[in-house]
């Protein structure tokens, strides 16, 4: 007698598009996926560990390492908690600059994953094209800060210095340029009939479902429910901007891309208020001196909304100049979990998309 | 309306749109840079190994010996040899050790250097660190005066 | 008599093998061609240091195949894993033997010398059998690999292929009937006499017949067999060295017999641009530049490759645009609507044929 018989197959961690190192574990009826099982921590390197036995300046290096596609938002993260804890106040012109830095950065991040999505999905070109503008933005960082990856551009209390000269016009050339990038985008994708058939209605998950694995950031947006830390609960100076907050109740990963192509024309938007409100004097530094002082057993907790999601930051100290524990609660390892029920049921090449759906990186959820 | 969307779908519109844009992209500028052959120009800000410097001027040591850039560096990869300057004053400089292997870059190790506006320890624009050898990375104070000495590949 | 039949067998020979080594020849220049164009539309300069501008990059790449270690997975079916590449690489070749590369014969010795090996008055029968043998090296190598994701990649390129080859045939019925004929030169012929390309009166058969020739060839966006973000590299993961090299050799081949077909069937394959116009004459370039039998030789030849060229380039362009399409999407489209469209497209064929027939 014939008979039938489920396969298990194993997807990464080395796999051209498990985004790093994520290990999937696949059963699969035909084509189909039966059931999957994430395997993470290829990535793992002790930083919470590590940190408590650092003082809280030296910190800062390691959130570069975390979400390396957006280290500034995890900067703003963990320096946010450290200021919140020890009561410090950030100079008006220095949130400037880390927002501008922060928004560019989101439009760093987000064109990555339209390249690499799309590139999961079938689309070459794109993929190139997210790079060739993204390098732009990266340049624009090594110009500021010295580094292209890993910027450790802020430091407690402020940033270390000023835009360079030239840096505004190059920066507003930039944003230009990429206005009509954007639009070629949308052209290639947005409308595209393959596309709309390989995103629309896969890896669908709605508002109570996402809530329920705590999935923030653009998945959430995309299922209808407006939750925005920018807005919610406005840090920097982001009250100040005015920006919308891009929301899609599709649900799936349709969705997802449109609500990440807007929140890209959003940031390009802020950086250009940024650029224009800025106060042109101004101390860069709210302290002087290095010397931490934080409150004996103080708890605090600190969120900014990255280009994933949440990225949280816990600190408690114990009154030294190191953190008794450090938590980070990072966007990738939250949005992991929505991965086993979204991939249920479908096929092997719906895993891909859902994988770039989420926008992991492994290196924020294996910490 | 509805027609002109059926005859756009119809003739596949959208898809040739979308070839359209991939065609005009081939006659923009090429990105590529053919890496040992051309480099990409840094910006003087840029972020390489930390290394030491001369005082321009005197063309004497900088460094003071304060120690103060081996305290904040995250990876403990500076190690300072001083000794007490013999006018009893101050302290001299014996060999300044930086272990690139484990150097993040960071640049952390600048900002509290107390020999302003000239800092003693900056972050150079050399970034091509290979070597055969762990010990290749282990720059002494010459090596973080003169530089290492890279092979430059000119095939 | 004896002698006659050495020379019409020595005739075929030479025939056979410039035409066997015309096809090796051109596969590493289309490599070459490829990286090229899709790296120029991705603003990047693509392959650029082996030779002049990268000139002989794929000479390179086919000699590193070539002294590569032969691997056999321990497990895998060791004949069938060493066969299959072949079963994909002979049909790809053979199928060469009935397109027609120029319109007049060359004369030598006193001998003609067709531009093509035979003119079967099947060919395009001919060909569409022969390139579907090369399914079969696909699916046994998928098979025999005896690995998960080859396993796959070979269960939808059977799929695949099953429900393509079906649209790929009844495109070209269309054009057959115009013809009359299913002999490649005399569908060539039919279209000189009849004063226009059967793509004016086709354009729905020659839609089908790409689309379905980009899925038949495991191109983009049809290109699930291999999809490497999926399946690693789909069938031929486990290959490595020569074989995945001849893999590869016959992907390209067939991407030239379909592109081949195309042209002859519905865009008049030697023939210049409006044949019956008599001032665009001076198109056949050659006609004035070479004397004698070499004029119409080389500017039929000219045609022939300027139309396959652009077929490839065709190819090339939608690679470099397109999602890939879903397994289960692919079917639909060719079940759905490829085939209809194509049966509906004979339909209509005829019923015109018919009017023709009877108004004039
Ligand atoms: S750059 Fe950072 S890691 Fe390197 S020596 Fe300086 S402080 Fe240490
Ligand atoms: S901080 Fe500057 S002066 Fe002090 S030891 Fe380091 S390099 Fe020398």
């Amino acid at each position: 007698m014939f008979r039938t018989q489920e396969m298990e197959i194993n997807m990464g961690p080395q796999h051209p598009s498990t985004h790093g190192v994520l290990r999937l574990k696949l059963r699969l009826d035909g084509e189909r996926v039966v059931d999957s099982w994430p395997v993470i921590g290829y990535l793992h390197r002790g930083i919470e560990k590590l940190s408590e036995s650092k003082e809280f300046i030296k910190i800062t290096p390691f959130t570069d390492r975390m979400d390396y596609v957006c280290a500034m938002s995890g900067n703003l993260a963990y320096l946010g908690a450290v200021e919140k804890l020890c009561g410090i106040k950030v100079p008006e012109k220095a949130a400037y600059i880390r927002v501008i830095m922060v928004e560019l950065n989101r439009i760093a991040s987000h064109l990555l994953w339209l390249g690499t999505h799309a590139l999961d999905i079938g689309a070459m070109s794109i993929f190139l094209y997210g790079f060739r503008e993204r390098e732009m933005i990266l340049d624009l960082f090594e110009a500021y800060c010295g580094a292209r990856l890993t910027y450790n551009a802020f430091r407690i209390s402020g940033v270390p210095a000023d835009l360079p000269p030239g840096w505004k016009e190059e920066c507003t050339g930039f944003l230009k340029l990429f206005r009509q990038r954007h639009r070629e985008y949308e052209q290639i994708l947005t409308a595209n009939r393959i596309w709309l058939k390989r995103t629309k209605d896969v890896g669908y998950m709605d508002a109570e479902h996402c809530l329920a694995l705590s999935v923030t950031g653009p998945v959430l947006r995309a299922a209808g429910v407006a939750r925005d830390l920018r807005k919610d609960e406005p840090y920097a100076i982001y009250d100040q901007l005015d920006f919308d907050i891009p929301v899609d109740d599709g649900c799936d990963t349709y969705a997802r891309y449109i609500v990440r192509m807007a929140e890209m024309l959003q940031s390009v938007h802020m950086v250009e208020q940024c650029l224009e409100k800025m106060p042109s004097e101004g101390p860069l530094m709210g302290m002087k001196g290095r010397r931490m002082k934080p409150r004996k057993d103080e708890e605090i907790y600190f969120a900014i909304e990255g280009p994933r999601g949440e990225q949280g930051v816990y600190l408690i100290s114990d009154g030294t100049d190191r953190p008794y524990r450090c938590k980070f609660r990072n966007s990738s390892f939250a949005n992991l979990q929505a991965l086993a029920p979204m991939v249920q049921g479908g096929l092997v090449a719906d895993v891909v998309a859902i994988i770039g759906t989420l926008d992991i990186v492994l290196g924020d959820s294996d910490r | 309306m509805k027609l002109t969307r059926f005859i756009q779908k119809l003739i596949l519109w959208e898809l040739l749109v979308g070839m359209m844009v991939v065609i005009r992209n081939q006659f923009r500028p090429k990105v590529t840079v053919q890496y040992p052959k051309e480099r990409i120009p840094l910006r003087p800000r840029f972020r390489g190994v930390p290394r030491l410097r001369y005082d321009p001027k005197t063309m004497e040591e900088l460094c003071i010996s304060c120690l103060l850039c081996e305290q904040i560096c995250p990876d403990d990869c500076i190690a300072i040899k001083w000794e007490k300057a013999p006018s009893g004053k101050g302290r001299v400089l014996k060999d300044f050790i930086i272990d690139y292997q484990r150097c993040c870059l960071c640049g952390l190790c600048v900002d509290p250097c107390p020999t302003k506006p000239l800092t003693a320890i900056y972050m150079s624009h050399d970034y091509e660190l290979a070597g055969s050898d762990r010990l290749d990375l282990v720059a002494g104070r010459t090596d973080l005066h003169e530089g290492r000495t890279v092979t430059i590949y000119d095939k | 008599m004896e002698t006659q039949m050495f020379i019409t067998i020595l005739i075929s020979v030479v025939q056979i093998s410039i035409v066997l080594s015309l096809v090796a020849l051109s596969v590493p220049l289309l490599i070459l061609m490829e990286r090229k164009v899709i790296g120029f539309m991705q603003s990047r300069i693509g392959p650029k240091r082996v030779g002049p501008s990268g000139m002989l990059q794929t000479i390179a790449d086919g000699l590193k195949l070539l002294l590569k270690e032969d691997i056999i997975p321990d497990r895998a079916d060791k004949w069938v894993f060493r066969l299959a590449p072949m079963i994909v690489l002979v049909p790809a070749f053979v199928a060469f033997a009935v397109v027609p590369f120029s319109g007049t014969g060359l004369n030598v010795f006193g001998q003609r010398i067709t531009p093509w090996v035979t003119d079967l008055n099947i060919g395009i029968l001919f060909i569409i059998a022969i390139s579907s043998v090369g399914v079969f090296g696909i699916i046994l190598g998928g098979w025999a690999s005896n690995s998960k994701y080859p396993l796959l990649g070979a269960l939808r390129s059977a799929a695949q292929m099953v429900s393509y080859e079906v649209p790929l045939g009844l495109a070209l019925v269309g054009g057959l009937m115009w013809a009359g004929t299913a002999s490649m030169v005399g569908i060539v012929e039919a279209q000189r006499e009849a004063h226009l390309w059967f793509f004016i009166p086709q354009v729905v058969g020659t839609v089908i017949y790409f689309m379905a020739g980009v899925a038949e060839t495991n191109r983009a966006p049809f290109d699930l067999a291999e999809a490497e973000t999926e399946l690693v590299s789909g069938f031929h993961t486990e290959y490595s060295g020569m074989r995945f090299g001849l893999y590869f050799i016959a992907e390209y081949a067939n991407m030239l017999i379909v592109a081949a077909v195309a042209t002859t069937m519905f865009f008049g394959g030697w023939l210049r641009p409006f044949p019956n116009v008599s001032w665009l004459a001076f198109l056949d370039i050659f006609n004035f530049i070479l004397p004698g039998q070499w004029g119409p030789f080389m500017s039929g030849l000219m045609w022939v490759i300027i139309k396959v060229s652009c077929f490839i380039f065709l190819y090339y362009w939608i690679r470099a645009t397109f999602p890939r399409y879903r397994y289960d999407q692919l079917m639909s489209i060719g079940w759905k609507w490829l085939l209809p469209l194509a049966l509906a497209n004979i339909m209509g064929t005829g019923a015109l044929l018919l009017w023709l027939g009877q108004t004039g």
